[in-house]
């Protein structure tokens, strides 16, 4: 069997993993097929094609391929049971639920936040600091965020949102500096010093929130100042990525730069080798003599300033208000984003992505479908995530140090 | 006399310069050390800076805290006089130096009712951090327990009422323990960390409570438009021993908390329960070598914790609370008020006690039910009492850090 | 070779609390040389190393380069200084590449900010081609073997210009073949005028690579002799100050029937390779069998395996009758296997566990120590109090943690817990490792009284003389095969030679 290797544009179509990546392929085909546009209504197919994607996912499964052809087994489940709920349901319905376009802009909306605190996450943790305070910073940056943002429209119109996201970052930096000073100089267990930050900043965005805007909340006008929309014009009469790509919020944009940038620097330039040998094994940097502190904080501090303006994103650029407890854990959903995606960034953005969507849905269901759908789908990346930690996609494993303090001899 | 070189190994597991890998640390620097001056000291440190908080925002902090001192009912006892008190379950009346109705009283009654929880949920993740466990899943696991509880007191509406309680109380507990016990298993088996499966699965209870008791959800009451549970049958509910039940009094269920306590200090330091457990938590390596099943013993020490925890949240129900809505599920923040519990009690059975029933007290006392908003907004006091709470955990850390390097420092040669 | 050392450490004073670790000690260097520093564990070698290295202070004393006085303040200062050092733990990242891990904080760039991976690619090669250290700089470290990570650490310290190479106990984590490949290189590295200071108490070795061999004993220099000339029996008494070594005092053995027998053993390691292969051997109550052999050539996982914590892939395991060969530790230890555990920090003791807990690790799962199980405090404690009474243990109260005891003392405890358990079969894993004169005889006279109770007791080590002066019988593994049976009365060559592969063919791979 192994013994025939048919290659044919490049690929090997009988290795392992790539029957593997075709059955994760078909497992999703089998659910989208039943979704509009397509819309097919035959129970049949999306149980055929699913049914092919768990018999490929065992297959790479017994060459070995565990991860992959756990995840093939996964999808191709998953994809039974979404495709023939969707058959089940109501055309009417699936119309006003899945609505692409709107669908995948919503998405991209909702993955942002999550994309900031996950890359945040990212370069706190792969320095060997673990960061359970993500949520707790994203809080930070959202209240700070309006409350700079609202403060200097009084002096400085039309920098608003400018000043928001500076705002934003400092906070969020004070809070991180925070959490760095007490893992790395006072070793105190970083899982602690982090679930305190995410009471602390509860408690002050709260604190500060009610004693300035009290009844009344935030002011109405921020909508006007917030952080602006990107309208791409040139896109407006192109039939499915106009309505989508059109008229993103500029924070959207800037994290794709976010990602890249992220990529380049961690895994392309010196200064990225060394956080992530510090996160590796920190004695082995230090015999070389890079300074696993200095680096800590900075990648600690970094953390914070990005999560904040994920946070500032989304009360100046997403709901252009304030509430208290508002970001009600997306910072978790980003964490979870972060070890589903292995700790790297474009596997975390897939997931980012996947995480969004799912709100998307979950957003839109309720128009359809009543409340409780709705609700239910809300958990379904910490489901997503728990299967990741248990292995069936694959064993998470973060940064070999993290977690650890570094006791400097 | 000591050795000259320190035994290494041919590869050492922790890389050499580091401590341990936190879960060793955990249960060393938190089990069951004795001296009570590190936990005041940050009780009282932690007050300060909330203090300076509300200076900062234009306050009197002395008169806040007086106000929320007032409202937490612990001032109670120190009104000593000639009374009456009717005894418990009956008509009868007898001396009492204390008197049971005052205003006082009545805040008391509402500090021990919250104290309850917090006392549970600070057990569940004691017993976990003593066998080196983060089990910040209290909170998903109380849900648990709240969810199974109405399910069970909303049905079988004529059941004798002992039977009924002890069913609710009995499957609270085990929702909670099966709960925490996917995290347990997940640990035993393929090592996932408890503190990413835990996370996850408060919130994945926090949606699925939501959607249950959401409007449509499968256990909304016959209020269509209101997202809230039936009551749970008249008997589902534990007796009132203090105060009206209809206000709010006094339920048996702190007496339950306080022998549940009693049961965490037997379990942990009489049985061989909880010496394997202890072991675990402080080496592992050494308790598979003498025999001890690491994995067993994860998954036991989790899904016991998430027993305590979901005990904790039938007690609310069938204590007073009585019904849950979606509401209450998402803005309920017990888990975590036990989490700051534990970390101050140090994980002791007498530190759970107190540290909870401190914290009982300043949750009740900045409520609006017991604060008077002219001295100080009651939605400003809850945020206070977060960040003293955050305060809390963040010192809490630091004074076991801060001993343990300083003792390490002394010890070791370099 | 130049006349004036190229490095001179004089008067050398380091202390600890409570501990002397080098005392005015006079050591140079000349170019183009391989000078040994010999002694035993905790002769103050690796500290004089680290000193030298930057990662400790001198009380007094400096430190000449080139004939000029140096202050060595950090590790950058003595890569500054040309020295580099190859550590006994390597400080590699495993998930990185070889060449990521060489150039790590020197790194070569392009256009200022990225990281020029080509140009680090092809000095990693050129480096290995002058100096003859054949590595693939792609390579993560975790998927290359040991000997040649430590081609890795060596190529590290010569990418930052070391002339000056320090080499911890380089041979303690290499296989023998794997040690003389590494012999090749150090002559290799002097011919082009590196000069290297080697740290062993390995005393053929020492002999075999060096040029002149320097002994420290207990943070004293006894003397620096050329490597011509000079015997074993010189250097281990100059290692060691006693003419003979530690022999233990004891009757001739009794043995009686097999109580531990294992028959064609096979047991693979965490790594997923064979580490025990096809064993079979057996050790008969009232007698001590040794087991002989270079550290990691599966010792470890047999010893596991009849402990009950690894699975054996084949073979069987047979204690006093009862089949083992699929038990667990519990069952292991129930069914009367003794285990003293190699590393008593790790494995053998509860640090910040009372001794009485620690003793009662061994046994709390049966009356009298539980009943119904609830422990038993009391008759913990009078089983605590005996047993520290009867093997002399000082330091602490049963109610004294454990961490708070001396290494001796610790042993003690790990010692009379397992002894306690009435073991049928005694395993006792380096069980005077660290330890001083006065805890190894008494852990040596323990065994033998087990032994004379009609125990089977089954010795690994890595010391020879303990092997040599306890054994009744001695094993020799290599590669996970037993390669020879010696009686107690065999030599430290033959018993190393069989130790090295010396004798057998050359079938196997690594």
């Amino acid at each position: 069997m192994t013994a025939i290797t048919a290659r044919v544009g490049g690929i090997r179509w009988t290795d392992p993993k790539t029957v593997g990546i075709a059955g994760i392929a078909l497992g999703a085909l089998a659910f989208w097929l039943a979704l509009p546009p397509l819309a097919s209504r035959t129970q049949l197919l999306p149980i055929l094609l699913g049914l092919l994607a768990i018999a490929a996912g065992i297959w790479t499964w017994s060459r070995e391929q565990h991860r992959i052809g756990g995840g093939a087994v996964a999808a191709g489940v998953l994809g039974i049971l979404f495709g023939v709920l969707a058959t089940r349901s109501s055309e009417a319905h699936l119309d006003t639920v899945v609505v692409w376009s709107a669908l995948l802009a919503a998405t991209l909306r909702y993955a942002t936040p999550l994309t900031f605190a996950a890359i945040g996450g990212l370069f706190c943790e792969r320095s060997g600091v673990i960061n359970v305070a993500l949520e707790g910073m994203l809080l930070t940056g959202a209240f700070f965020g309006i409350w700079g943002a609202i403060w200097a429209h009084g002096w400085a119109p039309g920098w608003e949102w400018v000043i928001g996201l500076i705002t934003a970052a400092l906070a969020g930096m004070a809070m991180a500096a925070v959490h760095a000073f007490w893992a790395i100089h006072l070793k105190v267990d970083q899982i602690i010093s982090g679930t305190a930050i995410n009471f602390l900043a509860l408690g002050i965005t709260g604190y500060i929130f009610i004693d300035k805007y009290g009844d009344s909340g935030t002011p109405g006008n921020v909508a006007d100042y917030g952080i602006p929309d990107v309208h791409l014009h040139f896109l407006n009469n192109w039939y499915f990525i106009g309505p989508i790509l059109g008229q993103l919020n500029l924070m959207i944009w800037l994290s794709f730069v976010l990602l890249i940038a992220t990529y380049i620097f961690v895994f392309r330039t010196p200064y990225g080798l060394r956080l992530r040998s510090v996160g590796e094994h920190p004695r082995a940097a230090d015999t070389v003599g890079i300074s696993v502190y200095k680096i800590r904080y900075m990648a600690v501090i970094a953390s914070g300033a990005i999560a904040a303006m994920g946070g500032a994103y989304l009360s100046l650029g997403f709901v252009h208000s304030f509430n208290e407890n508002m970001t009600s854990g997306t910072g978790f959903i980003g964490l979870a984003a972060l070890v589903f995606g292995k700790w790297r960034p474009f596997p975390t953005w897939c997931a980012t992505l996947l995480f969004g969507f799912s709100s998307a849905l979950s957003d839109r269901l309720p128009n359809a479908y009543g409340n409780q759908w709705g609700t239910l789908f809300n958990a379904l990346p910490y489901v997503l995530t728990i299967v990741a930690v248990a292995g069936v996609i694959g064993r998470s494993i973060g940064p070999a140090a993290a977690g650890r303090p570094y006791e400097k001899q | 006399m000591s050795d000259l070189e320190p035994i290494e190994d041919a590869e050492p597991p922790t890389p050499p310069g580091q401590v341990p890998a936190p879960q060793q640390r955990f249960a060393s620097r938190f089990g069951g050390i004795t001296g009570a001056w590190a936990p005041i000291a940050t009780t009282i440190i932690a007050f300060l800076m909330g203090g300076l908080v509300v200076l900062f925002t234009g306050k009197n902090p002395l008169k806040v805290y007086h106000a929320v001192w007032n409202g937490t009912g612990i001032n109670w006892f120190f009104h000593i006089g000639n009374h009456h008190a009717r005894v418990p379950f009956s008509t009868h009346k007898m001396w009492f130096p204390w008197d049971t109705a005052s205003v006082a009283a009545g805040n008391l009654q509402q500090t021990l009712l919250l104290t309850t929880p917090i006392i549970l949920t600070a057990l569940a993740l004691a017993f976990a951090f003593r066998c080196g466990l983060f089990n910040i899943g209290g909170q998903g696991q109380y849900t648990a327990g709240t969810i199974f509880a109405v399910w069970l007191g909303t049905s079988f509406v004529n059941l004798n009422p002992f039977l009924h309680v002890m069913l609710c109380l009995i499957a609270g507990t085990l929702a909670g323990a099966a709960w925490a016990g996917i995290a347990g298993i997940l640990k035993a088996t393929v090592g996932a960390h408890e503190v990413v499966s835990t996370i996850m699965l408060n919130w994945i209870a926090y949606w699925v409570g939501s959607y249950l008791f959401g409007e449509g959800g499968p256990l909304q009451g016959t209020q269509a438009s209101i997202p809230i549970s039936n009551d749970i049958a008249e008997g589902a509910k534990l007796p009132v021993f203090w105060g009206i039940a209809l206000l709010q009094g006094l339920s048996i269920g702190i007496f339950i908390a306080i022998g549940i306590l009693v049961v965490y200090w037997l379990l942990i330091n009489r049985t061989t329960l909880g010496f394997e457990v202890r072991a675990v938590g402080f080496n592992p390596e050494a308790a598979r070598y003498g025999g001890v099943s690491v994995a067993r013993n994860y998954f036991l020490a989790m899904a016991i914790s998430g027993a305590f925890a979901g005990l904790a949240g039938a007690l609310d129900i069938t204590g007073w609370e009585y019904r849950i809505g979606e509401n209450d599920i998402q803005a309920s923040t017990i888990g975590f008020t036990g989490l700051a519990a534990a970390l101050l009690g140090r994980n002791t059975a007498l530190g759970v006690g107190v540290a909870s029933l401190l914290f009982g007290a300043l949750i009740n006392g900045t409520s609006g039910r017991q604060l008077d908003p002219s001295i100080f907004r009651p939605d400003l006091a809850g945020n206070l009492t977060t960040i003293i709470q955050g305060l809390v955990i963040l010192f809490v850390g630091l004074n076991l850090g801060g001993i343990g390097l300083w003792l390490k420092k002394r010890r070791r040669p370099a | 070779m130049a006349d004036a050392p190229l490095l001179e450490l004089r008067a050398i004073t380091k202390r600890f609390p409570g501990v002397l670790a080098n005392d005015d000690v006079n050591f140079d260097l000349r170019r183009g040389e391989v000078h040994a520093l010999l002694g035993e564990n905790g002769a103050g070698k690796s500290t004089l190393m680290n000193i030298l290295y930057g990662l400790y202070t001198p009380d007094t004393g400096e430190i000449m380069l080139d004939g000029k006085h140096i202050d060595l303040g950090s590790t950058k200062a003595a890569i500054e200084h040309g020295i580099g050092m190859v550590h006994q733990h390597f400080m590699l990242i495993p998930v990185m590449t070889v060449a990521e891990n060489i150039v790590l904080a020197t790194e070569p760039r392009r256009m200022g900010v990225l990281l020029d991976y080509d140009a680090a690619r092809k000095r990693v090669r050129e480096l290995s081609e002058r100096y003859g250290l054949a590595v693939d700089p792609d390579a993560r470290i975790d998927r290359i073997t040991v000997g040649q990570q430590q081609r890795v650490e060596i190529l590290k310290a010569l990418y930052r210009g070391a002339e000056i190479l320090i080499l911890d106990e380089p041979t303690a984590v290499l296989t023998p073949q794997e040690a003389q490949e590494l012999f090749e290189i150090i002559r290799s590295l002097k011919s082009q005028g590196k000069s290297i200071i080697f740290i062993s108490h390995k005393l053929n070795e020492v002999l075999d690579i060096a040029d002149r061999i320097t002994t420290l004993r207990r943070g004293v220099v006894v003397d620096t002799v050329p490597a011509a000339g000079a015997t074993e029996e010189g250097l281990a008494r100059m290692m060691v100050g006693r003419e003979v070594l530690l022999r233990v005092d004891k009757h001739p053995a009794h043995p009686g029937e097999p109580l531990l027998q294992v028959e064609n053993l096979s047991v693979f390691d965490d790594r997923g390779l064979e580490a025990v292969r096809d064993v079979s051997l057996q050790v008969r109550g009232g007698e001590i069998v040794g087991l002989a052999g270079v550290d990691a050539n599966g010792q470890s996982e047999l010893i596991d395996a009849i402990a009950g914590l690894r699975r054996p892939a084949s073979g069987r395991i047979v204690v006093d009758g009862h089949d083992l060969t699929h038990a667990n530790a519990k069952e292991a230890i129930e069914a009367g296997v003794g285990h003293i555990p190699e590393d008593r920090h790790r494995r053998g003791l509860v640090l910040p566990f009372s001794l009485t807990e620690n003793i009662a690790l061994h046994g709390y799962r049966t009356p009298p120590n539980s009943r119904h199980g609830f422990l038993n405090l009391g008759a913990m404690l009078s089983r605590a109090r005996r047993l520290l009474k009867e093997f002399d243990v000082r330091g602490g109260q049963p109610s004294t943690l454990a961490g708070a005891l001396s290494g001796g003392n610790q042993q003690k405890v790990v010692l009379a817990r397992e002894i306690d358990g009435d073991p049928k079969v005694l395993i006792a894993a380096q069980p005077t490792r660290g330890l001083d004169v006065g805890a190894i005889e008494f852990v040596h006279r323990r065994l033998v009284e087990q032994r004379d109770a009609g125990r089977a007791v089954f010795l690994v080590s890595l010391e020879l003389e303990e092997i040599l002066s306890l054994s009744d019988r001695i094993l020799v593994i290599y590669e996970g095969r037993l390669v020879g049976e010696f009686p107690p009365t065999a030599t430290e060559e033959e018993l190393g030679f069989a130790m090295t592969g010396g004798g057998r063919g050359d079938e196997e791979a690594a």
